[in-house]
């Protein structure tokens, strides 16, 4: 087989295919003379908003920001607990932690989200919201969810960062809590060129109370209704979201498609991220697992494949957390996730030669080392 | 109907090319190719977030500053926020500044943990340093000061103050990038500065910005981390932090104007010694005192008048976009209300407010327009 070399991502290729595009959006708001709000903003936060099918979209700074106004909005401070899953990029936890709440971690299942039978054990008279994570872009699993939070009253926070577009039994992330986070990040499946993001919710008084938490607490201009923070999304950043979300659910299908590829030329010696009819994968990254993680890397990296770990060192176990007071084996399905996992090159612009390539690549290393793959299903 | 609205259309309406507006960035952005050039190298390249061009810009700023750090941010709000958090100040402890602001800076103090104490302004607009003293207690941690519309404080007698008490001192120096305290730039007066490159700042850029400049290493180091999630390396977080970025593409923009900003500064200065002369003599306008040891940057031109609301209305019927700075000081804003201030606490701000008024200065202004401003002024008051 002919060498090849597959990048873990490659943004100029979808800005060479948007660029005429790109670049008239780029002269108009250039132009306008609006670089702050105003009616390009507004305008990709109405689409957002019905493409995910709530009433309101609000755009702000990046995603990180997002779960930390929405907890700040929702009063969630000092004294408080906030469930996650130490599964995750850390803004999952340092929002909680700004927010002046107190992370606390269940283990994640199988498919690598947050195990839901796990979460009630961990729920004290101050726990006052669950933020369950579509990691990777499968949707957690919302159903038990929901159940547990209105049954204790707690709110929901989905951590939809890497999800946009995703479905669980039919529905978008983003609608299927109190609200939803989303990043806008270069690498995101939507993502602009800087830092982004965006929150969707149904509830009016919410909306409202971000819309000001994110520009200074303003009511108006000179009227300051609470102290906020300034985290607003640049709407030049809005115009070429709003640019792009045409094509999102198109290179959506696509990394499904690459996803089934994958699935058909690694299944049955190896196991792979499983497609379940409720949950709707839009695969920000395609995981396997091994416990040769490391030499597997290797391998791909020597046939010229770029991977990467997402991610090596468990939330719980960052030095960031050691006031948190846990230790190794807390979570032990999160632990061995994070020695095993490996994220295969996955983005809408890759030729269906580069995916076989890669799958090629990944089985030539289980057949020249006869090892019995222990490659667990993955989100 | 959100009660909240994003877009405040006055700020950017665009009327007849007579007029004079606040907002003068199609002017600023006209020809805007090069830019875009090089823009487009940072798309292809793909460094979106802390790429080169924010290294460069820092190195440029912390030159332009004299520090030997500038650390890159999401905003200027942001910078005032995560500086405060760098310096560790949070729950339990007061941070001294002015009423007569805008509301990051009082912002910032409260989302950062802490308390805001006020003291009162001086007829120059900025924190009266004479008034400091008084306020400081035993949870003081830093002082605050603003250099309002471009203009340094008193630094001498602030950094005195915050030296006797070990006091910070963090310079809201949002609306002053370039402007000198005797000869030494803003930015480089206390342990840090912080600056807006918000769209209408001197030095500004297409969206949200920011920076923060020091001596102190670190000081930066801690809000290189705390900018981007705590992470020391890609895959180890040291502590829980926060995100803000200055976008790459935003650093281009900024990197750009940088090469203008004396030419900005020089025609906002050349327009605001134009006012200074041509309302010296008009009845019902106070000029604010001009200082030799401090260099103005004249991101507001403001001037107190009497019956200003009137006199602010009278010039917008007339297409000049003067603007109020703004009407009601901080400490009478209903997010202040925890702190139990009533109106005739901080005097001084509370007159500023009552009669401040903005006239355009920005270097698209000509001497005819302004000359034009002047006669409607006095034609007011006549």
């Amino acid at each position: 087989m002919r060498e090849m070399k597959i990048p873990f991502v490659d943004l100029a290729r979808q800005y060479r295919a948007l660029r005429t595009e790109l670049h008239a959006t780029l002269d108009e708001v250039g132009h306008s003379g609006v670089y702050i709000m105003g009616e390009r903003l507004e305008a990709f936060e109405r689409k957002a908003a019905s493409f995910c099918g709530t009433r309101h979209a609000i755009g702000v700074a990046n995603g990180s920001d997002a779960i930390f106004l929405v907890l700040k909005a929702l009063g969630i401070g000092a004294g408080d607990e906030v469930i996650t899953c130490p599964n995750s990029f850390i803004a999952t936890a340092w929002t909680i932690v700004a927010a002046g709440a107190k992370p606390v971690f269940v283990d994640a299942a199988e498919d690598m989200n947050i195990d839901t039978a796990k979460i009630e054990r961990a729920i004290t008279s101050r726990t006052r919201a669950i933020v369950p994570i579509h990691l990777t872009g499968r949707p957690a699993a919302m159903a038990p969810v929901q159940a547990l939070t209105q049954r204790h009253g707690l709110a929901v926070i989905e951590d939809a960062a890497q999800a946009i577009g995703a479905r669980y039994q039919g529905k978008r992330v983003g609608g299927l809590g109190t609200a939803g986070c989303f990043s806008l990040h270069p690498l995101k499946n939507l993502g602009v060129y800087g830092d982004g993001g965006l929150i969707t919710t149904d509830d009016d008084a919410l909306a409202d109370t971000l819309r000001r938490l994110r520009n200074h607490g303003l009511r108006n201009r000179d009227e300051c209704a609470q102290w906020g923070f300034n985290s607003r999304l640049d709407p030049l950043q809005a115009a070429f979201a709003e640019l792009k979300l045409h094509h999102l659910d198109a290179w959506n299908q696509r990394c499904r498609e690459i996803a089934s590829q994958y699935r058909a030329a690694l299944a049955p010696q190896i196991q792979v991220p499983v497609d379940s009819p409720d949950e709707e994968c839009v695969y920000h990254n395609f995981v396997i697992r091994t416990p040769q993680r490391d030499a597997l890397r290797d391998h791909l990296a020597a046939r010229g494949v770029d991977t990467r770990v997402h991610y090596p060192i468990p939330i719980h176990l960052q030095d960031a957390a050691r006031d948190l007071g846990y230790r190794e084996g807390d979570f032990p399905n999160v632990e061995r996730f994070a020695r095993t996992m490996i994220s295969l090159p996955i983005f809408p612009e890759l030729t269906d030669e580069e995916v076989a390539y890669v799958a090629t690549s990944v089985t030539s290393f289980f057949e020249r080392s006869r090892q019995p793959a222990e490659v667990g299903a993955a989100a | 109907m959100h009660l909240v609205r994003n877009f405040l259309p006055e700020q950017y309406e665009q009327t007849n090319p007579l007029a004079i507006n606040h907002n003068y960035l199609p002017q600023q952005f006209a020809d805007v190719d090069a830019i875009l050039a090089k823009v487009r190298e940072v798309v292809v390249r793909g460094d979106f977030t802390l790429g080169r061009a924010v290294d460069k810009l820092e190195a440029r700023i912390a030159a332009l500053c004299g520090t030997r750090h500038a650390v890159g941010m999401g905003s200027g709000t942001d910078a005032l926020f995560l500086t405060l958090k760098a310096l560790g100040i949070g729950p339990g402890d007061e941070v001294i500044t002015t009423p007569f602001t805008f509301y990051a800076t009082v912002g910032a103090i409260v989302t950062a943990g802490a308390k805001p104490v006020f003291a009162d302004a001086g007829l120059d607009c900025n924190l009266d340093a004479a008034q400091i003293e008084a306020r400081i207690t035993a949870r003081t941690k830093a002082i605050l000061p603003v250099h309002w519309s471009g203009l340094p404080c008193d630094m001498d007698a602030i950094n005195a103050i915050a030296r006797r008490h070990n006091l910070a001192v963090v310079e809201d120096a949002c609306h002053a990038i370039t402007a000198t305290y005797k000869g030494r730039p803003a930015g480089s007066l206390g342990t840090a500065g912080c600056f807006s490159f918000h769209p209408l700042k001197n030095l500004n850029v297409w969206g949200d910005g920011g920076i923060m400049t020091t001596n102190d290493d670190a000081l930066a180091d801690q809000l290189r981390l705390l900018r981007n999630h705590g992470l020391v390396g890609r895959d180890e977080c040291r502590v829980f932090a926060y995100n803000s970025r200055l976008d790459t593409v935003q650093a281009v923009v900024a990197d750009h104007l940088l090469d203008k900003l004396d030419h900005i500064s020089g025609r906002r200065i050349e327009n605001a010694r134009r006012y200074d002369e041509l309302l010296s003599d008009v009845r019902g306008v106070t000029m604010p005192e001009r200082s030799a040891h401090l260099s103005h940057v004249y991101h507001l031109y403001v001037i107190r008048c009497e019956r200003r609301d009137e006199l602010a209305r009278h010039l917008q019927s007339q297409e000049v976009d003067a603007k109020v700075h703004y009407p009601v000081p901080m400490h009478l804003q209903p997010a202040a209300e925890f702190l139990g201030h009533q109106r005739g606490d901080f005097p001084v701000a509370e007159a500023l407010a009552g009669s401040v008024l903005s006239l355009p200065v920005h270097e698209f202004v000509t001497e005819a327009q302004q000359r034009h401003v002047a006669n409607l002024i006095r034609a007011f008051y006549a």
